[in-house]
């Protein structure tokens, strides 16, 4: 169906350029690579949650205290409620983006900023509280992969705040133009990933830790 | 553009290797794969037998037919008809994959099913399913350290020797493997496969061999510096010689309780080849050690070990004098 | 949190301190002096013509997909050519020590040969990860960074930008490797490491952390390039070319891509565990506390297996695309190819566990791997006979790329039938570990090696617009081949004999001769080398008499042979309208070979920028201070990272635009240069100010400090 030459061929007729192409889509380029990443990054949490499975066993934990002696879910139920909100906040400030308004973006992104930070100091504490029982990564395997897989989060989204800031400065500084458009848009992707890995980790490392 | 020598006539050349796979020098006794001593390494060796055949003949058709179409079809020398359309046919695709599906499928059944359960490490069928009623299988412990093994006969006053193995023949010999620093692999190329020993962790492995001989035993994975001294002699050797050897070993004045098992377990390349024995070891040394390691015990490895060997030979040197 | 060290540490330079670099060492401080010397000799080299400024505007800053193509895979052949030294080294070792006396010929503090025990580890480890990672990976990266955007009738890579970066933390890696040679040392634990002998406790130098390190910065760069591939691929098609005209070449590439941007993470985390547990004291793979050292086996195969076939999948293109153009045929079974490789690359995910059969995991599950790992042979054997049967009826045409490329196909074979031995639990488990395996994945890994030199040999003349010598192409081919039987084919015997690998010192004598044998392999192999050179050096020489028009090899096939050679700055001048698959043969037949463009349309460019090589150059500071420990500069150096970043990107990268008119007089000088070989090359803009030209400098042509073009205004 594919041979080389079956139909007869017009040389009048042929198109052999694209006269008119316009191009890629610069956006959607974009978009479609940070969807990549997104996978890619993925794969990087599936891996963290398949080592947090593997050493999650009692024998895993050592002499050391299993997450059911030192998760505090109502607590981290906060921060999940931070993030969320995070989140929610972030969706706000895209959709003042479609009806243009600066200042509805950059207050979105502002009380996104606020919640994250908020979810970053909750986890801090609750790290320093953990530290102060002897919850150490150093004491088991288990605890090692425990700190592991939140951590590796919790600097996602320290990550995801220093974008944000960054895209204030750069809203202010040029206004919507292609570029910034486009890293808002692959922000609000990464910002929403890291909410769904908290999801995962919020329901398997702490309610399935606390219960278990 | 090539003169007259084509290509082609070198083709045969690098055919031959795989014919000397197939037929194997066995009867030389350095070849050790092709000349299996022990039940399972005699059953490794026959399917991997069935295996290269099956592949072989496809392989090697597959070979043969690139050779001859690089000669006929070779340009200007009209051998062949040219047909620069010809790029598809159901029929030869349906045969690219049936032929490989079913190679793969009759291989599944006939090799990898039946293989894996014919020389499971824990419980290899072609030694369980004939265990004599008579003569009980001997169980012996192995814990490997860097770099030495050590061999322990429960059933014979707890015994050990250090560096040597010895077995009777026609017997089963149930072995339990542990490591006290690094993963290394226990292997006797002639008598049985492959397996991890493991710091922390216990394997498993059986032997049964009726040929009397002395075997090669190796560290087959690597576990550092002293690796390639890591060598054990197997002896396979008849019941009443095995009885004997284990009296004089019995009665062997050197003993060894866990303290000097953590002198034992120190680093140390064995290139002077000893072999210690041990009238007795430590009741439950095996199970001790798994414990310790698993609470984390280490035997580190000094740093000058890692960077220059001369202050290692020197202490080598010293110690061996003495 | 942190560990305690076993040796010293200083807050100012970490664990480095003077004693760390081998300067007693016989063979490593020459090598030293030579290497320093010849640095210098090329800095000054440099300094005299004057070509700093070149380097810079020209390579160090580009961001044209050929160019960092080119970069790619030089520093591949130069890491192939390290590789091979330590390969002789380990060749060398074997062969002086083997024996049963223990007096030897101690030199160096070797108990055998010449070579420690921990060196001779090093230098295996250094070579597989080298081999692997940084000689195939950037071979293949680089020839389809070139070849994938033109067979797509591309401009350029989705994200020029982010193409630069991926080469320069690659390139960072490469430094990292090649500095451990000198201070400090390597790993010895083989190139993907057990766990627990990695821990501190049982390798207590640096050679880990630098073996960490390296790893990391190729997994960093190559999943960047992953992305970037497959965004180029999905998005930047030009018209006409759908999903089924797509040239195999590209379709292996998007394959291979799909399994490195999914596998890398898992690398990534393996060996940030590895990390953690070195310099924060975790237990992730101790053999106490609760650690599992089974995970980390688990955790690196899973990414080591994929990783096998990421470096085969190109590879199996490439010769999907010579073997076609020279039996004069398209390629047989087109669909099944594509689908065969998907195939490939879908399976490879759920046979990781093949690797440690002899681990005693049951023989359930060591069945169900086995028989996963077999099925890879069925696509596998699918690609062969196509590859085969597009040869039946065709006209075949031996020149140098065939050759290699048929060589492919023969290691690919024997590699086949070894692996498939080693894919059953009941034959694995007495060639496990031994050099049988060794000889396997050489088999395997060679022929993607053959493979590579097929395609830089068939697309040479596309990117330099000039023929590499045929004869010499061929002397190298039955050189190598010839090293390479002497080589392999006693390590397949080797392993029959029970030769288990690692061996610093081989105990049995028997196995003696055979290493004799390949110690010659070893000789042929360094002629190979020096004829490999020669090649070059007569290439360009005669390069007058060599060039080539758009089709160089007259029976070229896919789009990338329609665009001039050697190809412009721009790719194409206008972007083609893709009538078929095999384009560059459907425009031959029916004699459109010739036809250019008549109208032309402004097109955007983007600008060089010299933020790459400072990121790259931040990340070898980043991996250098880990490694030694020295906190403040790490901390430094990614801050500093970080700050580039976000300045990067605030300034964006307008790009610059080419005017239609502009466009059309490039097109016809190029198509000049093509027919005379020497009027000068079109000359594009670049951000640094500089220009881009095409390749004319590289083969001596000096005219490369001309302005940017005449009209072409910055955008901005
Ligand atoms: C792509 C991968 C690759 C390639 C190509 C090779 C190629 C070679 N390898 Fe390698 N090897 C590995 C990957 C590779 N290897 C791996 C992964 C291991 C396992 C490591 C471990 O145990 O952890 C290994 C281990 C390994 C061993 C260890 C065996 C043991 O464990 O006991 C040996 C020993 O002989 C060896 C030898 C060789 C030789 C002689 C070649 C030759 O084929 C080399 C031929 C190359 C050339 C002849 C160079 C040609 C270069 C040019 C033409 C360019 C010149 C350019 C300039 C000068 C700028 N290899
Ligand atoms: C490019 C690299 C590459 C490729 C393509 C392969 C391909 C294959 N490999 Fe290999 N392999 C390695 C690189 C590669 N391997 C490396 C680097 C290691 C060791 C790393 C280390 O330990 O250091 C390794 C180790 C390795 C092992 C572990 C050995 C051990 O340590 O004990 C196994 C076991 O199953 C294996 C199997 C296979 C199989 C079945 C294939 C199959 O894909 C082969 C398929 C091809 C064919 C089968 C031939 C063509 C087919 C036909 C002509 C049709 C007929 C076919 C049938 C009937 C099935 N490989
Ligand atoms: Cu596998 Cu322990
Ligand atoms: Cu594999």
């Amino acid at each position: 169906m594919s041979s080389a030459h079956e139909k007869p061929v017009d040389p009048d007729q042929v198109v052999l350029w694209s006269d008119d192409y316009e191009g890629h889509d610069v956006i959607s380029t974009r978009t479609f690579g940070f969807w990549m990443y997104i996978l890619s990054d993925g794969m990087l949490f599936a891996t963290l949650f398949a080592a947090y499975g593997v050493l999650s066993y009692s024998h895993s934990y050592y002499t050391g205290p299993t997450p059911a002696q030192f998760v505090a879910p109502w607590y981290t139920f906060i921060q999940t409620m931070a993030l969320f909100l995070s989140v929610l906040a972030y969706g706000f400030s895209m959709a003042a983006m479609k009806t243009g308004s600066k200042a509805g973006v950059i207050n979105g992104i502002v009380a996104s900023m606020v919640l994250g930070a908020v979810f970053i100091g909750l986890d801090i504490h609750d790290v320093l509280r953990m530290i102060s029982m002897g919850v150490t990564p150093e004491v088991s395997g288990g605890l090692s992969a425990f700190y592991a897989l939140t951590q590796v989060h919790a600097a996602h989204i320290f990550v995801g705040l220093i974008w944000m800031l960054v895209m204030l400065y750069q809203i202010l500084k040029k206004g919507f133009t292609e570029d910034v458009v486009g890293r808002l848009i692959s922000l609000r992707m990464f910002w929403q990933f890291q909410a769904v890995m908290w999801v995962f980790i919020y329901v398997f490392v702490y309610l399935w830790g606390y219960m278990s | 553009m090539l003169k007259k020598a084509k290509p082609g006539h070198w083709r045969y050349l690098a055919l031959a290797p795989l014919l000397l796979l197939l037929n194997g020098c066995a009867k030389h006794s350095a070849w050790w794969i092709f000349n299996p001593q022990g039940v399972g390494a005699k059953a490794s060796y026959d399917y991997m037998m069935i295996d290269v055949v099956v592949m072989l003949s496809i392989v090697g058709i597959t070979a043969l037919l690139i050779v001859w179409f690089m000669w006929k079809y070779h340009k200007g020398k009209n051998r062949g008809s040219y047909d620069g359309k010809w790029e598809h046919s159901n029929k030869l695709e349906v045969a690219f994959w049936g032929i490989p599906i079913a190679a793969v499928a009759f291989l599944s059944w006939a090799v990898a099913v039946h293989g894996s359960f014919a020389v499971n490490p824990y419980n290899p069928t072609v030694i369980t399913q004939h265990m004599k009623p008579k003569g009980d299988p001997i169980d012996i412990d192995v814990i490997a350290t860097d770099w030495q093994w050590l061999f322990i006969y429960p059933q014979f006053h707890n015994m050990a020797v250090a560096n040597e193995l010895v077995v009777p023949a026609h017997t089963p010999v149930f072995f339990k493997l542990t490591s006290t620093a690094v993963t290394t692999d226990f292997f006797v190329p002639q008598l049985v496969g492959m397996i991890d020993v493991m710091p922390g962790m216990r394997t498993k492995d059986a032997l049964e061999s009726s040929h009397l001989g002395t075997y090669q035993g190796i560290a087959a994975d690597y576990c550092g510096a002293g690796m390639s001294w890591m060598l054990f002699k197997t002896h396979v050797v008849s019941m009443a010689d095995f009885q004997h050897w284990a009296k004089g070993v019995e009665s062997s004045p050197n003993t060894m309780d866990y303290a000097q098992f953590n002198r034992f377990a120190e680093p140390y390349i064995n290139v002077h080849n000893k072999t210690p024995v041990y009238g007795h070891v430590e009741k439950g040394l095996f199970n001790h050690l798994l414990l310790e390691v698993m609470n984390g015990k280490k035997w580190p490895l000094p740093m000058f070990m890692t960077e220059n060997m001369f202050h290692y030979l020197k202490l080598q040197a010293a110690e061996h004098r003495a | 949190m942190l560990v305690n060290l076993p040796g010293p540490w200083s807050p100012l330079l970490g664990r480095l301190a003077l004693s760390e670099i081998p300067y007693t060492n016989p063979i490593l401080a020459p090598l030293f002096v030579i290497i320093v010397l010849a640095g210098i000799a090329l800095v000054v080299g440099i300094t005299y013509y004057g070509k700093w400024g070149y380097l810079w505007k020209e390579w160090f800053t580009t961001v044209d997909h050929k160019k960092l193509g080119i970069m790619y895979i030089i520093l591949g052949l130069i890491m192939l050519f390290r590789g091979f030294i330590d390969g002789l080294m380990m060749r060398t070792q074997q062969m002086l020590a083997v024996g049963s006396g223990h007096n030897g010929m101690p030199l160096m503090g070797a108990i055998h040969g010449y070579l420690a025990p921990f060196h001779f580890g090093q230098i295996y480890s250094a070579h597989g990860l080298i081999m692997i990672l940084l000689a195939a990976t950037p071979l293949l990266v680089g020839i389809m960074n070139i070849i994938v955007p033109l067979q797509i009738g591309a401009r350029d890579m989705a994200y020029p930008y982010l193409n630069a970066l991926g080469l320069w933390i690659t390139a960072a890696a490469v430094f990292l490797i090649m500095i451990s040679l000198f201070v400090g040392d390597f790993s010895h634990n083989g190139w993907f490491g057990y766990a627990p002998i990695f821990e501190l406790a049982y390798s207590p130098g640096v050679g880990v952390d630098y073996w960490i390190w390296t790893l990391e910065l190729v997994a960093l760069g190559t999943t960047l390039g992953s992305i970037n591939f497959l965004a180029t691929v999905v998005k930047m098609r030009a018209p006409g070319v759908t999903w089924t005209r797509l040239p195999v070449f590209t379709w292996t590439a998007v394959s291979a891509n799909i399994i490195a941007l999914t596998s890398f993470p898992c690398l990534q985390v393996a060996l940030a565990l590895v990390g953690a547990d070195r310099y924060l004291g975790t237990h992730f793979f101790t053999a106490g506390f609760g650690g599992n050292l089974m995970l980390y086996t688990n955790l690196f195969w899973l990414w080591g297996h994929p990783e096998v076939y990421f470096v085969i999948l190109p590879a199996f293109g490439m010769i999907s695309e010579v073997i076609p153009t020279f039996s004069e045929k398209p390629i047989f079974g087109y669909i099944t190819m594509v689908l065969a490789s998907f195939a490939i690359a879908g399976v490879s995910w759920i046979v990781w566990l093949h690797h440690f059969f002899t681990m005693g995991m049951g023989p359930y599950v060591s069945t169900e791997f086995s028989v996963a790992t077999m099925l890879v042979g069925i696509p596998t054997g699918v690609k062969v006979f196509n590859w085969t049967f597009t040869m039946y009826r065709g006209r075949l045409t031996f020149s140098s790329a065939m050759i290699w490329s048929i060589g492919a196909l023969f290691l690919l074979l024997i590699g086949g039938l070894t692996g498939m031995m080693l894919s059953i639990p009941a034959i694995n488990y007495m060639v496990h570990n031994s050099v049988f395996v060794v000889a396997h994945f050489h088999m395997m890994l060679l022929c993607i090696v053959y493979a590579v030199f097929s395609a830089i040999i068939f697309w040479f003349p596309k990117v330099f617009g000039f023929k590499l010598n045929e004869a010499w192409g061929k002397i190298m081919f039955w050189l190598f081949s010839a090293g390479t039987f002497l080589v392999f084919f006693p390590m397949f015997m080797l392993g029959f004999m029970g030769e288990t690998r690692r061996l610093d010192w081989p105990f049995n004598l028997q196995w003696a001769p055979w290493f004799d044998i390949q110690e010659v392999g070893i000789a042929v192999y360094v002629l190979s080398v020096l004829a490999f050179l020669w090649l070059i050096y007569v290439s360009i020489r005669d390069r007058a008499e060599n060039r080539v028009g758009a089709d160089a090899w007259g029976t070229s096939r896919s789009l990338e042979w329609i665009t001039d050679s050697p190809v412009p700055f721009y790719n194409f001048a206008m972007v083609p309208h893709v009538n078929h698959r095999d384009e560059a043969a459907w425009r031959r037949e029916h004699g459109f070979s010739d036809k250019r463009p008549e109208k032309f349309a402004a097109i955007h460019m983007p600008n060089n920028t010299p933020v790459a090589i400072v990121i790259g150059a931040l990340t070898f500071v980043i991996g250098f201070g880990l490694t030694w420990r020295i906190w403040w500069l790490t901390v430094a150096a990614l801050v500093l990272t970080v700050l580039v970043m976000i300045y990067r990107s605030g300034k964006g990268d307008p790009g610059y635009i080419i005017t239609a008119e502009e466009m059309e007089k490039m097109d016809r000088e190029s198509r000049q240069k093509m027919d005379d070989g020497h009027a000068p090359l079109p000359k594009g803009g670049g951000y640094t100010g500089g220009t881009v030209t095409a390749y004319s400098a590289e083969v001596g042509d000096p005219g490369s400090q001309s302005t940017p073009p005449g009209n072409s205004r910055p955008l901005s």
